[in-house]
């Protein structure tokens, strides 16, 4: 492995400039470039390779001490991953959730909309091994979205476009709720609020709020059509407060052209603010574009996939016209590569927030690159 | 320790291991044998006497321990003068890893092996399922530590050993320093400044020539802002950086400045390795904030206690690579729990389709070699082979028909012919003859034109069809079948196969060779018995003369034989037709009853 001396240079000036803007920086290197971060405890991700056509490994990864430990940060060496669990998939894996409270997960990926069902760890050994598949009601060339409940339950939203969207439970494998819709666009998010409601993104950034104890036809959309441009959409939805606030749900809305609708679904009829990202854009796949919201900042959103870059952003400062924002923070590690492979091409393919550490983030990249990093804000330290 | 055990055979090590070994060594002992209070410990005459027994070795120098035994050194990256070993008797060979690291870092490149196809590499597992975070991480972090230290008017105590990371950490403020403008003075305690010169000596000699290269433009090992420290530093207001030995704070000037600086909440001290149990660096790191020292007084612990783990092993990545450059013919992975190892034994067993073995303490793996014995082949021999055809390919090997002499120490495979000549002996002609009675409706003429056509199409059918790769002939081996007219009652049909090779197999395995199937021969003969007993008598008596007759020949009487025997014996007695053999599927050889 060559290292030039330039590079070299360039890694230090990083590095030292790096010492300023985070509190905390690990690099890691994946043996397989990763679409999926998975939080599947307070202490462990799961990640997995989806380049691969024939085998690709999903791995259950025990965090660096340093990261979970609350107190006395410094007396903890150890700063690495452990591979504590890992299996093998024969396709790659374009999205994986971890049914909680369960050592099962759910992935999905090309070429087909199925998903694959997995047990962490079964008979107290480190692998994860295959369960069974689960087929949509209609059969689709397209990688399924997945949601999966926070409350544990064992059922399973998912679907390719809108019109396969079910509910899936697990132990049976029968559909236990399905839209009745013709609509044949493709899905883009899924979230489940609660036991009966959950949101929809179409590609097209169709937004739906669908209630299964009302089954029905598929409503209008609870929005207009955003008024941005983009050929794709992507959601993302703020912290779920509790079952009952499922209607006052916080719904972040990223456009392919870098446009960002932030809309109350107590009123979904106009956005509650917008903004345009200048966010240059090196990639051409959208399914990696990511919008997720802070669990412990308020107000904090961070985006991702149009670049190797992680943008941060306050939108506490947003307004609802359409208007240029720019922002609080950008994680340009990734760009930086630190093995072999085209360095300037590298792009963030997910990333995850840290469930209570306020500024701790977790992402990945086309080069196989994970960071985890903990940045300042400067605005706060001034 | 080689002392305590009574071992005197040579020890191998790489030259900087055997520079630094006794050094490392010398503190340990003194720690153990003065902080913990170890009585059956090593003492420094032993390893002065230890020492003695080292041989040095070059990377990738072979090295003969005796005449059977070989060992050969890599590079392995990780320390100054870690290696991994390949040690080989004859053909097979054994590489026993260590720690190595994959990762090219500032100073150390990455850890290299050739393809030398080791029987077994031995790794060890736990850190196959790390994922390590980057050395350049690691050094940001120690950075940001002493920079906001520093940057708030504190002061870092950094203690370290005599020879190791310290110097790499200098180099590492140095350059920080330099970048940052940075103004606060670094001192290294005196006697770590003449043993910087001796490890970069050390150093230079075993990095690779591109770090070799980067070394000397920068001139690493001279410092600007490092200074030579003196105990009355410690008193100096302001902040400043102090590398100071010993490393575990057990005695000397690095405690002397801990006393003095721990009650103050702005200073820091990080430890860069790991502290054996007893000493003031064990306990802080432990977490302790009340400290006693001598003269029953009490320490505060009030500075920051930080630790920095530099050293990089393996990691899961790393042990991959390390597979596919070796090409072992199987992999056995040390110090893991079996039932967390198995997604990486999986993993190496699906990449790189070999074993993988995870034997538990005390177990013994096996594994088999499949050693390649080299012989000598006459050139006639080639010749001859390659005469008759295409060579073979590995997939479909084919038979060679020669003869192995083994003289002295060397192996030649020789045509029969020349092996004859030269052992002066005479060729042998066997062969095989087989007796076979026909009876066929047909003039012997045509019998005999039925029999050789029907040999000669299944004999050259198999040979077309089989394809087996072990067994091969050619038209020019067979004797046309000699026709022999013994009687004129009964016409003989005498074939004869001129054999090349002896091939001693089991019957069913030559019909199959052959394509033939298994005819079934039944030999009758009708005797005539002219005696005065009874029917049932005269039975008996035959009966218990075959009987006797038959176990009389040692091996000769199976309990096919017995059985059919008292088949007989019992289809004649209940008034059955006499008919032998009903379902008997060795019927016996024709010599046998002839005999009888």
């Amino acid at each position: 492995m060559e290292h030039n001396v330039l590079n070299e240079d360039e890694l230090d000036d990083w590095l030292i400039e790096s010492i300023k803007l985070y509190d905390d920086l690990h690099v890691f290197e994946l043996q397989e470039t990763t679409q999926v971060i998975e939080w599947t405890g307070e202490k462990s991700v799961c990640v997995a390779g989806c380049k691969s056509v024939s085998r690709n490994e999903i791995l259950e990864l025990a965090l660096p001490q340093r990261l979970y430990s609350k107190q006395n940060q410094g007396l903890c060496p150890e700063r690495d991953f452990k591979v504590v669990h890992g299996g093998f998939s024969d396709r790659p894996i374009s999205c994986l959730k971890h049914i909680r409270g369960t050592r099962i997960l759910v992935s999905s990926g090309p070429p087909d909309s199925s998903l694959q069902l997995w047990q962490i760890g079964a008979d107290g050994s480190d692998v994860i091994k295959p369960l069974h598949c689960i087929h949509n009601k209609e059969h689709t060339k397209n990688w399924s979205r997945i949601a999966t409940s926070d409350s544990g339950s064992p059922c399973v939203l998912h679907g390719s476009k809108v019109k396969d969207i079910q509910v899936t439970d697990l132990e049976s494998k029968k559909a236990v709720y399905s839209l009745d819709t013709d609509n044949t666009d493709s899905v883009s998010s899924l979230e489940l609020l609660s036991k009966d409601e959950f949101l929809l993104c179409s590609g097209k950034g169709h937004l739906w709020l669908a209630d299964m104890r009302q089954p029905g036809s598929l409503a209008t959309p609870c929005t207009l059509l955003p008024q941005g441009e983009g050929l794709h959409w992507c959601m993302g939805l703020r912290n779920r407060l509790s079952e009952s606030d499922a209607a006052s749900s916080r719904v972040a809305r990223l456009s392919s052209f870098g446009h960002v609708l932030v809309t109350d679904m107590r009123d979904a009829s106009s956005p509650l603010c917008q903004a345009k990202l200048n966010l240059s854009c090196d990639s051409s796949d959208y399914n990696i574009m990511t919008v997720t919201w802070a669990p412990a900042l308020d107000d904090c959103l961070a985006v991702s996939g149009f670049n190797g870059k992680v943008h941060i952003y306050n939108t506490k400062s947003w307004i609802p016209t359409f208007t240029e924002e720019e922002p609080l923070f950008i994680h340009k590690g990734h760009a930086i590569a630190e093995g072999p492979g085209d360095r300037s091409s590298a792009v963030v393919t997910t990333h995850v927030w840290h469930p209570w550490k306020p500024r701790t983030l977790l992402s990945a990249a086309t080069n196989g690159s994970l960071h985890v990093w903990d940045w300042i804000d400067q605005k706060m330290e001034s | 320790m080689s002392e305590m055990v009574g071992f005197d055979g040579p020890i191998y090590m790489t030259h900087p291991t055997k520079a630094i070994c006794p050094i490392l060594l010398e503190d340990y002992r003194k720690i153990t044998v003065d902080k913990k209070g170890e009585t059956n410990f090593f003492t420094s005459q032993m390893i002065k006497d230890c020492m003695k027994k080292v041989v040095a070795v070059n990377l990738h120098q072979t090295v003969q321990v005796d005449d059977e035994l070989e060992i050969k050194a890599y590079y392995a990256g990780h320390v100054l003068g870690a290696a991994m070993f390949q040690i080989r008797v004859g053909l097979e060979s054994v590489v026993y890893t260590g720690d190595y690291n994959m990762t090219p870092d500032r100073h150390l490149g990455a850890a290299w092996i050739d393809k030398c196809r080791p029987d077994v590499l031995i790794s060890e597992s736990t850190y196959a399922t790390t994922i390590r975070d980057s050395k350049r991480c690691r050094e940001r972090d120690f950075l940001k530590k002493v920079h906001e230290t520093v940057e708030r008017g504190g002061k870092v105590l950094i203690p370290v050993f005599a020879l190791g990371r310290a110097q790499e950490l200098c180099i590492l403020l140095e350059t920080f320093w330099d970048r940052m403008n940075l103004k606060a003075p670094i001192y290294f305690s005196t006697g770590l400044t003449e043993k910087a010169n001796h490890y970069y000596k050390l150093f230079i000699t075993w990095t690779n020539q591109k770090i070799r290269k980067t070394f000397v433009q920068r001139n690493m090992f001279e410092f600007k802002h490092i200074k030579a420290f003196d105990r009355s530093y410690a008193d100096n207001p302001g902040p400043m950086v102090v590398f100071a030995t010993p490393g575990m704070l057990h005695a000397g000037q690095s405690l002397h400045i801990f006393k003095k600086w721990a009650s103050n909440e702005k200073n820091m001290v990080i430890m860069p390795g790991y502290c054996v149990q007893g000493t003031v660096g064990h306990k802080i790191l432990s977490g302790q904030k009340k400290l006693e020292m001598e003269g029953r007084q009490t320490l505060e612990v009030k500075m920051q206690v930080e630790y920095m783990s530099f050293s990089a092993h393996a990691d899961a990545k790393g042990i991959m690579q390390l597979i596919r450059m070796a090409e072992p013919r199987s992999v056995l992975l040390v110090h893991g729990e079996a039932k967390k190892m198995e997604f990486l034994k999986q993993k190496i067993e699906q990449e790189f389709s070999i074993n993988c073995f995870m034997p538990a303490n005390g177990e013994t793996a096996t594994t088999v070699t499949n050693p390649s014995v080299p012989v000598d082949i006459a050139l006639s021999l080639l010749k001859r082979e390659a005469a008759l055809g295409p060579l073979p390919d590995p997939k479909k090997p084919r038979t060679m028909h020669g003869t192995l002499i083994v003289k002295d120490n060397s192996l030649r495979l020789v045509a029969p012919e020349q092996a004859l000549k030269e052992l002066g002996l005479s060729e042998h002609q066997l062969r095989f003859t087989c007796r076979v009675q026909i009876q066929d409706p047909q003039s012997e003429q045509d019998t005999l034109n039925t029999i050789y056509s029907h040999l000669k199409r299944s004999l050259t059918r198999s040979k077309e069809t089989k394809n087996n790769a072990r067994y091969s002939y050619s038209e020019g081996q067979f004797v046309l079948p000699l026709i022999h007219t013994v009687c004129d009652v009964c016409p003989v049909l005498l074939i004869c196969f001129h054999k090349q090779s002896l091939r001693l197999v089991a019957p069913e395995q030559a019909l199959k060779e052959l394509g033939l199937s298994e005819h079934q021969l039944r030999f009758t003969c009708r005797v005539q018995i002219q005696d005065p007993q009874s029917e049932q008598d005269t039975l008996n008596t035959i009966y218990s003369h075959l009987k006797s007759a038959l176990t009389g020949r040692e091996g000769d009487l199976t309990p096919n034989v017995i059985r059919s025997l008292s088949q007989v014996f019992k289809a004649v007695t209940a008034g059955k037709s006499t008919r032998t053999c009903r379902n008997e599927r060795r019927p016996f050889s024709p010599s046998r009853l002839i005999q009888l």
